[in-house]
């Protein structure tokens, strides 16, 4: 439960920057900006934060299947990996609850 | 007694549903996901590979209308007179070389016009006689317009190849794109200049591509994720 506890922290500090990257860098430069230099240059985000976020559903999981979640809290724990400072809120919470 | 076993039942069935209908939009994702990675390969394939068959203008593409992607770097021809000329400053060719090109507006028909890309600019007076009255035969490669600026716009200098920036300088229903010369004739004759190489073609899949492939390696293993949840919910519980 530890390990699984440290490592959905780990990642669900880095889906949290990835999403702020993806939301506050990628997305604007993407439909803001008509710069292709811009865009060539932000082009890794979405793909390393659809990495990182199939980590964190991963270690996500494993931690709140072994921490006997419902369905629904395990969801929400899911979908938060998705918006910007969400993952950061649920590491917080996890860590108040179970450190 | 027999109602906890029914719901339960229920329950069981409903999950099942449930489980197998995530997995499927998963799958359907990354189905999404391969298919916009086939039409991107396939559209560079259209781009890269140049058609040498000379076709006229008109018949792959249409004046105020956006050039479909198969008339990308087809050799047109196409006659008309010149009506305008600009400098189209900062250009590079297809060995890198940078250079100020001649850019004039043929008018095709009575109102329809297109930029063409004539040599360099420093070659301007190279063939003094030609007059607006006369009219011009052109074969050259069709071209995407250019999306950045090179330069500013104003006193005859264009930014970039593109139709959109002298809009406001004619009534003409510009064609989207721009015609690089390869050869112009005016009854016969041919005017001689230098016609510059257009930028070298590249047969190299871009990042975009490996991309939507990740994208669907993500998507599928999503799918796997949520078809062995409940097996893991079981095995995990004491």
């Amino acid at each position: 439960m530890k390990s699984s506890l440290l490592r959905f922290r780990v990642m669900a500090i880095v889906a949290g920057v990835m999403s702020l990257l993806l939301w506050f860098v990628d997305l604007p430069v993407a439909y803001l900006f008509n710069n292709p230099d811009w865009k060539a240059a932000v082009a890794w985000i979405p793909f390393v934060h659809g990495w990182v976020y199939f980590a964190y559903v991963i270690v996500a999981l494993q931690f709140s299947v072994k921490a006997k979640w419902p369905i629904k809290k395990i969801l929400l724990l899911l979908l938060a990996g998705t918006l910007p400072v969400a993952s950061l809120i649920a590491e917080r919470r996890v860590v108040r609850r179970y450190s | 007694m027999t109602a906890p076993t029914s719901n339960s039942f229920f329950s069981k069935v409903g999950q099942v549903v449930a489980v197998l209908l995530i997995a499927a939009i998963f799958f359907a994702l990354g189905l999404w996901q391969l298919d916009r990675a086939k039409e991107l390969k396939e559209s560079l394939v259209t781009a890269t590979q140049v058609d040498t068959n000379v076709v006229p203008l008109t018949t792959i593409a249409t004046a105020r209308q956006p050039l479909q992607a198969e008339a990308f770097n087809r050799l047109v021809e196409i006659s008309g007179r010149y009506v305008a000329g600009f400098r189209a400053p900062n250009q590079a060719d297809g060995d890198g070389q940078v250079s100020d090109w001649e850019v004039g507006l043929l008018q095709v028909g009575t109102n329809q016009g297109i930029l063409v890309v004539k040599g360099l600019w420093s070659e301007r007076l190279l063939n003094p006689d030609i007059s607006m009255a006369m009219v011009i035969d052109i074969k050259g490669q069709l071209v995407a317009s250019q999306s950045e600026d090179r330069s500013m716009n104003g006193d005859g200098a264009i930014s970039r190849l593109d139709s959109s920036v002298i809009v406001g300088l004619t009534d003409l229903d510009l064609f989207d794109g721009y015609v690089l010369a390869k050869s112009e004739s005016n009854n016969g004759v041919e005017l001689t200049r230098q016609r510059l190489t257009p930028e070298k073609l590249s047969s190299r899949i871009p990042g975009f591509y490996w991309q939507h492939i990740s994208y669907v390696v993500i998507w599928w293993l999503m799918a796997g994720v949520v078809l062995y949840l409940p097996f893991y919910r079981r095995r995990v519980k004491p």
